[in-house]
């Protein structure tokens, strides 16, 4: 399979207040042509920052410290980690070949602008269309997404929409020039888990017409089963795990990854079902433990643990930051 | 768009209507009235009550109240705005002759420091912690603080005194007559009524302007591959003006207070200085006068302010 982005080895530190956060701390995976990856983890673990990275869309005062962020093309690779932040390169790429929608469409979308001038301000420094031709792409991009009546919503604001609708026309603002790849940062986590079926099924469609890449931050494991071909779970800066959606939702090797999939209640199992949270809190990143970030909180700690865990490789495509995978897979 | 204009103008008449209702309840307590005025104090006192009567009843002086409001407003609707009580010339003549001068200055200092602050603000915000932006905050502070008379004394003496670049007070010289001439007259009173509210506005555009820049619907606008010019003022900048236009409206009364220093110590020809001269002469009439058109003025300019305020944010048109 095709692979179009690879993020090897990342580390994204934040420096404020004169203190240095390791942020995302030697994250790796790659992207590939027509699947769903999903970025899984807590709040403050870093999928959001690592997102932002690619696009180069990372605050003034964090950096990328190591580590290669690849966007490979027909006509050669592209090494987007050394490019200038501001620069026409990076800025050819954005919206044009990676697109990004965010998790609340109502301040992510200029309230004071239309609809349909938003979609077409993509337009504008992407292609050479002409005015009619960008109105008329507008609104079809949008009737595309399934808005009701596009030839009257594409000139109204974005105060005008409902919550569904404004995340399709997030999508098709990002949709605009046909990118590569759909970066999606917890896309739905602000709407109504009806509309959120809507907003999955559109993204599922979408993918299967442009044959696009959809890398998707969620923290929301049933979202994880329903869209994802591969799976990262991202634990304080550090990418844990890495495999396809089936074997991680059913033999998890971190114990990370499978205290997260003990902690989430199932519908239609009765009020007897157990719920599991994790024991603890997430560490402060300025006062991190030593070795394994998870450490406090797990059950399989050792002495060995207190050693930065290794990568093993449970299967072929199946990769664990932990020293105790195997007794964590028995365990299960 | 059309229907929030007529619903905001239509606003205007009841509220003109409380002040002028204000204003003639003010005239009412004044002490004495017209035939107290009109009758030398030798002969009043040589007058006899019914006579003095039979003068009131015609001219209409012992009418109830609200009879006499309503009358003192047809004419004032006609243009009849009685008379100054030292000069006798009549008041409309004074306010026609007076206003233009005044709204020459308060205009001219009202674009000068929305224009600059605005953008001395928008620029201090895109290099906050910079030295500029640093020095531009120290300056807006020393601006809010110095008070304008101050302000204008010693303008006058740098520029007027020492350099000799700008004449020190009043609005013409004889056979100037276009615009251009004068323009050296307006300079230095419309930057000085202008500084405080510059120094304002540019701390204030400041703020709003770092606000819109947080905003996640900045990050999208990169996400797009725009270009940062783009991004800072089209999605920055547009976004950050509404607040800034709402300050200026608030500001504007302060303006037009402002002048009556200002066109004093410039002598400037304007209904601020003539307003000072009613006050002190006690020339109620007058003052009742100026204040009720200070106030019209004041109330068209907010209105104007809500037309702006709508045109920038459409969330404001739809209730």
């Amino acid at each position: 399979m095709d692979t179009i982005l690879t993020v090897d080895n990342l580390h994204i530190n934040f420096y404020t207040n004169n203190r240095c956060n390791e942020a995302v701390r030697g994250v790796s995976f790659q992207l590939k042509k027509g699947r769903t990856l999903c970025l899984v983890g807590e709040s403050g673990c870093g999928k959001s920052v690592t997102a932002s990275s690619i696009m180069r869309l990372l605050p003034p005062l964090s950096r990328i410290e190591e580590g290669e962020i690849i966007y490979h093309t027909d006509q050669g690779d592209l090494r987007l980690h050394e490019l200038d932040p501001n620069g026409p390169e990076i800025r050819s790429i954005r919206g044009a070949e990676i697109a990004m929608i965010f998790q609340d469409p109502m301040t992510a979308l200029n309230p004071v602008y239309t609809v349909g001038f938003q979609i077409r301000e993509a337009f504008m420094y992407h292609t050479k269309m002409a005015a009619a031709a960008m109105k008329e792409k507008a609104v079809e991009l949008l009737r595309s997404m399934r808005i009701p009546a596009p030839e009257q919503r594409v000139n109204e604001y974005i105060h005008q929409y409902s919550g569904g609708m404004r995340q399709r026309a997030m999508i098709a603002m990002a949709m605009a020039c046909n990118p590569q790849i759909l970066i999606a940062d917890e896309p739905t986590t602000a709407l109504d888990v009806t509309v959120q079926a809507q907003i999955f099924d559109l993204m599922n469609d979408l993918q299967r017409e442009h044959n696009a890449a959809i890398l998707l931050i969620t923290h929301d494991m049933g979202v994880v089963a329903e869209l994802a071909h591969d799976v990262v779970v991202m634990y304080m800066g550090d990418a844990v795990e890495n495999g396809p959606v089936e074997e991680i939702l059913t033999k998890p090797a971190h114990p990370y990854t499978s205290a997260l999939l003990r902690s989430i209640p199932v519908l239609g199992q009765s009020k007897s079902q157990k719920l599991e949270p994790i024991r603890g809190s997430t560490p402060d990143p300025y006062n991190r433990p030593k070795g394994c970030q998870f450490r406090p909180r797990c059950d399989f700690a050792t002495e060995k643990c207190l050693q930065d865990p290794e990568t093993f490789d449970v299967s072929a495509d199946h990769t664990v930051k932990c020293w105790h995978w195997e007794k964590v897979l028995a365990n299960a | 768009m059309l229907t929030y204009t007529l619903r905001k103008l239509l606003m205007l008449i009841p509220m003109l209507l409380v002040i002028t209702f204000l204003i003639y309840v003010g005239l009412e307590l004044t002490p004495g009235d017209a035939v107290s005025f009109m009758v030398g104090p030798d002969a009043l006192a040589n007058m006899s009550p019914e006579r003095l009567n039979e003068l009131r009843d015609a001219l209409g002086l012992n009418d109830p109240f609200i009879v006499r409001y309503f009358r003192w407003l047809g004419r004032a609707l006609q243009g009849d705005f009685g008379y100054s009580l030292t000069s006798g010339v009549p008041i409309k003549t004074i306010v026609f002759s007076r206003l233009p001068a005044t709204l020459e200055l308060s205009i001219a200092a009202l674009i000068v420091s929305t224009i600059l602050g605005s953008i001395l603000g928008m620029i201090s915000a895109l290099r906050k912690g910079s030295v500029l932006d640093v020095s531009l905050t120290v300056a807006g502070m020393v601006g809010v603080s110095i008070p304008q008379f101050f302000f204008a004394l010693v303008s006058i003496l740098i520029f007027s005194f020492n350099l000799g670049w700008l004449p020190s007070g009043g609005r013409t010289l004889p056979g100037y007559t276009t615009f251009l001439d004068r323009l050296p007259h307006l300079v230095m009173p419309a930057l000085v009524l202008g500084a405080t509210m510059t120094a304002g506005v540019m701390r204030y555009s400041r703020a709003s302007m770092l606000d819109a820049l947080s905003k996640d619907y900045i990050k999208t606008a990169r996400s797009k591959g725009l270009p940062e010019w783009r991004v800072n003022l089209m999605h920055g900048f547009r976004v950050a003006l509404t607040p800034v236009v709402v300050l200026v409206g608030f500001r504007l009364p302060m303006l037009i207070g402002g002048s009556v220093v200002v066109e004093q110590i410039f002598q400037w020809p304007g209904i601020g200085k003539e307003f000072v001269a009613a006050v002190r002469g006690q020339n109620l009439p007058l003052v009742m006068m100026i204040a009720l058109f200070t106030v019209a003025a004041v109330l068209i300019a907010s209105f104007l302010v809500d037309l702006v305020t709508a045109l920038l944010d459409p969330r404001i048109r739809l209730e």
